[in-house]
């Protein structure tokens, strides 16, 4: 046994090291499945020193290591280098201490999203940045990826809402960072390290934000036989002043997924788009916003519109919608997810382009999105035996996401970079931002210990990931 | 070969916090997802197979939690059991299917069984369990502690008279271990549906659902016993099947699967379209309402319930009915650890979920609700090793008593079968 694993399990106990190759495999994805790195060894340490131990000792012998959390990125982010060591905080999810008076929760990284807003949720509060994994994945991993979610159109996505960190460096230094007030002293160093995909430091514990549950909500489904017209009133519905709670659209054959799946809401078979909007505040507010989106829906020919007649209802609305991705196993092997973001007035002409992109490449592509947000969620299905469709779906992608940079937009709403959209950096920066960004890294990572090969494209990318 | 499509998994990872191992152990072997892999490394893999990466598929509780949670319906529990069925011999023990082949698959073994458990709970019994059976596993004598205080002496097949065949007949499956230790709780079902207007048929003919020779490998005996049901619920004349136990409802329901490709899985489809359960039947009847009592009740659901046959909302209307105040538990729905006989295989995962269960009991509340006999014995096992005051009951009987003591149930049995209605 290496010298180096006798070392770990001296730290976090024998049975949390894993080396056994089949349980190595289990740790070879994540959500992304376009990709697959084999770990050295899995390391589950049961509290932030154990964590932080740990990647000293790795540190000292060379060793590179990815944070994971549940699992559930989308671009690879916890998808290990084959010499790296997956560090995994199942272990430590607990939530530590709920300070009602500033409105704070203190929380292990392993914690699961939806697990913080049960424990406030009796007591009129909620964690706002509900990804649609939020069920499953933690916080930590939020943390690593900025991660957005449906309500993250009106209250922010993860970096407005963790006001401190204690974070470990490459060195396995522990750092505290941001501080309860929630207002950066200095430069912003918390900013930075949300979103860095675990590539600058790990999260080993978080104090995160309350939002005060609103009054009054309402909830509405429009049914649509045009996606053209469901996009148009996405823009009328943003340019008229409305802050919708949510804002979301799934077009025709993302609802014929979700309707065969696990929480069925009973939309038409024939629909070409559904828009879920969620309007919520003081009652008044919203009964005015409602009033003004049905006149705009009526505006664009809707069908339909459906309104939530209870919290029931409300929530299979919201399973029915968060559980489109999982869903895609019903229609297809499996799916490429994009996370491209465009300006929301191009809606219509973007869903033309991704129809259009569909038909260049010969392959099916479902579209979930939020669209409040003019974050796209092209699904492109493809089935992972046959590699020529592989290859088309992958080149389809980068045409998307670099059609969305074109037109103004970006690479990604909330998905990460990871492993996944390595290639189109470049689209988005010059030479010049990268190497600044390559400057940060150094600063925090000078050795590129941390979640290596992923975010930051280096020059010839060396590492070779296989599938199994 | 494992058949089942293994590729309807798209990795996104739902089902990771719903399943009690990856709670209790955190690694990703142990996930409904890292499983997957598992089994196709199984299948498709060169590599040899050691007895560590069986254990992490076989310690999967097929508890359906999973299943339930899958966007994409990935059969996970299916799937393991599948596998399981194809290692036949290595787990569990032969010894053990042996044994209890013979004191479930026959009115005479269930005879024993009951003898046998009601010798156990006499003190020379209690003593002698301790001091000769010193060979036996340490699971079965701890179960034996969460034997019900009171185990009649004949088994409900035989107790329970059955009304003259007629429309609205319902034929009562009593399983085995119901038709034993909670014997009583069939005779409580039985005067329940009389109370809500039904007629009530017995067949002493009908064996144990096969669900624990199914589970573990041993489908042919499950298959066997499948075919003698189905003729016993044809030859009633019944026009539903009621049954009390959440794993033998799951078990006959999914009999059509069980007899796939034989001459039987046409009748197996009539069979199981008829099978309900009695707390989603008697919760669709008009039984009366009582005022609310001071005792409160907290609800386990049994996994076989909740996550296979999405019952969930009827035990609460039947409890609160008949004036039970119901206190939510934390975790209500997860897997308390008993799973079968998993709790005779895998006593350390098994009793490391039961202390999860029983710790989410809330405080001050006495009475713990669960629909299945295998959770009975196994929560109120754990109870009384914690030194708990809390008992574990089923819905039916608490159900029972709250009627009985309200007038609406003269007598304890009802011989005759009258149609006592309320």
């Amino acid at each position: 046994m290496a010298d180096w694993i006798s070392g770990l399990e001296a730290i976090v106990g024998r049975p949390y090291v894993l080396t056994h190759p089949k349980a190595l495999k289990t740790y070879a994805q994540d959500g992304y499945t376009l990709s697959a790195g084999i770990p050295r060894a899995v390391v589950l340490p049961g509290n932030a020193e154990e964590a932080r131990r740990a990647v000293q000792h790795l540190h000292h012998h060379g060793i590179p290591v990815v944070a994971r959390g549940a699992g559930t990125s989308l671009s690879g982010g916890a998808i290990p280098t084959p010499d790296a060591v997956v560090m995994h905080f199942s272990r430590m999810r607990t939530i530590h201490h709920i300070d009602w008076e500033n409105r704070i929760v203190q929380v292990d990284p392993g914690v699961v999203n939806a697990e913080v807003s049960r424990a406030i949720e009796p007591h009129g509060y909620f964690y706002a940045p509900d990804p649609s994994s939020q069920q499953a994945c933690t916080i930590g991993g939020n943390f690593a990826e900025n991660s957005g979610g449906p309500h993250c159109l009106k209250y922010g996505v993860t970096v407005n809402h963790i006001v401190m960190a204690d974070v470990i460096l490459a060195n396995g230094d522990l750092v505290r960072v941001g501080n309860l007030a929630g207002d950066p002293e200095g430069l912003d160093w918390l900013g930075a390290l949300v979103g860095s995909e675990g590539t600058l430091g790990i999260a080993v514990q978080l104090w995160l934000r309350m939002t005060a549950s609103p009054k009054h909500s309402r909830t509405l489904a429009a049914l649509f036989d045009e996606v053209s017209e469901a996009s148009r009133a996405v823009s009328d519905v943003i340019s008229a002043g409305i802050v919708p709670a949510a804002l979301e659209m799934m077009d025709h054959l993302a609802v014929q997924a979700v309707e065969r799946g696990a929480y069925p809401v009973g939309y038409p078979p024939d629909l070409a788009a559904v828009l879920l909007i969620e309007l919520d505040g003081d009652p008044l507010t919203v009964e005015a916003d409602v009033n003004a989106v049905m006149e705009i829906m009526a505006h664009h020919r809707v069908r339909q519109i459906r309104e939530a007649q209870s919290v029931a209802e409300r929530q299979l609305w919201w399973a029915n919608r968060k559980t489109a991705f999982g869903a895609m196993g019903l229609i297809s092997p499996n799916y490429y997810v994009q996370d491209g973001v465009i300006p929301r007035h191009l809606l219509p002409d973007a869903l033309a382009f991704i129809d259009d992109t569909a038909h260049r490449y010969d392959i099916r592509i479902a579209n979930v999105f939020h669209a409040g947000d003019g974050n796209l969620h092209p699904l492109l299905l493809y089935n992972g035996s046959d590699s020529r469709e592989v290859e088309r779906v992958q080149e389809a992608g980068l045409d998307i996401l670099a059609y969305c940079v074109k037109q103004g937009g970006s690479i990604t709403g909330e998905h990460g970079i990871g492993l996944e959209k390595l290639d189109a950096m470049r689209f988005q920066f010059s030479e010049a931002e990268l190497a600044a960004h390559n400057a940060l890294k150094r600063v925090f990572d000078p050795d590129g210990r941390l979640n290596p090969g992923k975010l930051l494209p280096t020059p010839g990318r060396c590492i070779d990931y296989r599938p199994f | 070969m494992i058949t089942m499509t293994l590729d309807q998994c798209v990795h996104c990872g739902l089902c990771l916090s719903s399943c009690p191992t990856y709670q209790q152990t955190g690694v990703e072997m142990e996930s409904p997802r890292g499983r997957l892999v598992l089994l196709e490394l199984w299948t498709k893999d060169s590599e040899p197979h050691d007895a560590v990466e069986a254990q992490w598929l076989d310690d999967c509780l097929d508890c359906r939690a999973c299943e339930a949670v899958c966007p994409a319906h990935v059969p996970t529990g299916h799937l393991v059991e599948e596998w399981r069925g194809h290692q036949a011999g290595s787990t569990p023990s032969l010894r053990l299917m042996r044994l209890l082949t013979f004191f479930l698959g026959s009115s005479k073994g269930l005879a024993w069984f009951q003898r046998f458990a009601r010798w156990s709970q006499h003190p020379l019994g209690r003593f002698l369990v301790r001091r000769w059976l010193t060979w036996w596993p340490d699971s079965p004598a701890r179960l034996q502690r969460g034997l019900p205080a009171h185990i009649n002496r004949r088994l409900s097949r035989h107790r329970i008279a059955s009304d003259p065949p007629q429309s609205h007949t319902a034929f009562l499956f009593v399983g085995c271990v119901m038709d034993t230790v909670y014997a009583d709780t069939n005779q409580h079902t039985a005067d329940l549906l009389r109370m809500a207007g039904f007629r009530v048929t017995v067949d002493p003919r009908q064996r144990c659902c096969g669900a624990l020779h199914w589970h573990n490998g041993q489908p042919a005996q499950a298959q066997t016993w499948a075919q003698e049901n189905i003729e016993a619920f044809e030859a009633s004349g019944a026009s539903v099947i009621v049954v009390n136990a959440a794993g033998c409802l799951s078990t006959l329901r999914e009999y059509p699967e069980l007899l796939r490709g034989t001459p039987w899985e046409a009748r197996a489809r009539h069979f199981s379209a008829a099978v309900r359960d009695a707390l989603e039947v008697l919760s669709d009847e008009p039984l009366p309402h009582l005022s609310e009592q001071p005792t409160p009740v907290t609800i386990h659901d049994a996994c076989h319930h909740v996550h296979a046959q999405g019952i969930f909302k009827e035990s609460r209307i039947l409890l609160q009915r008949a004036g039970y105040r119901i206190q939510e538990m934390a975790n209500s729905t997860r897997c308390c650890g008993s799973a079968g006989i998993y709790n005779l295989t895998h006593p350390e995962m098994s009793q490391a979920l039961l202390r999860d269960k029983i710790e989410g009991i809330p405080h001050g509340v006495d009475i713990i609700s669960a629909a299945n006999p295998g959770c009975l014995l196994h929560i109120q096992q754990g109870l009384v090793t914690q030194g708990k005051h809390v008992l574990a009951e089923h819905p039916i009987d608490l159900v029972w008593r709250a009627y009985r003591t309200a007038g609406y149930l003269p007598s304890m049995t009802t011989k005759e079968g009258g149609t006592a209605r309320g």
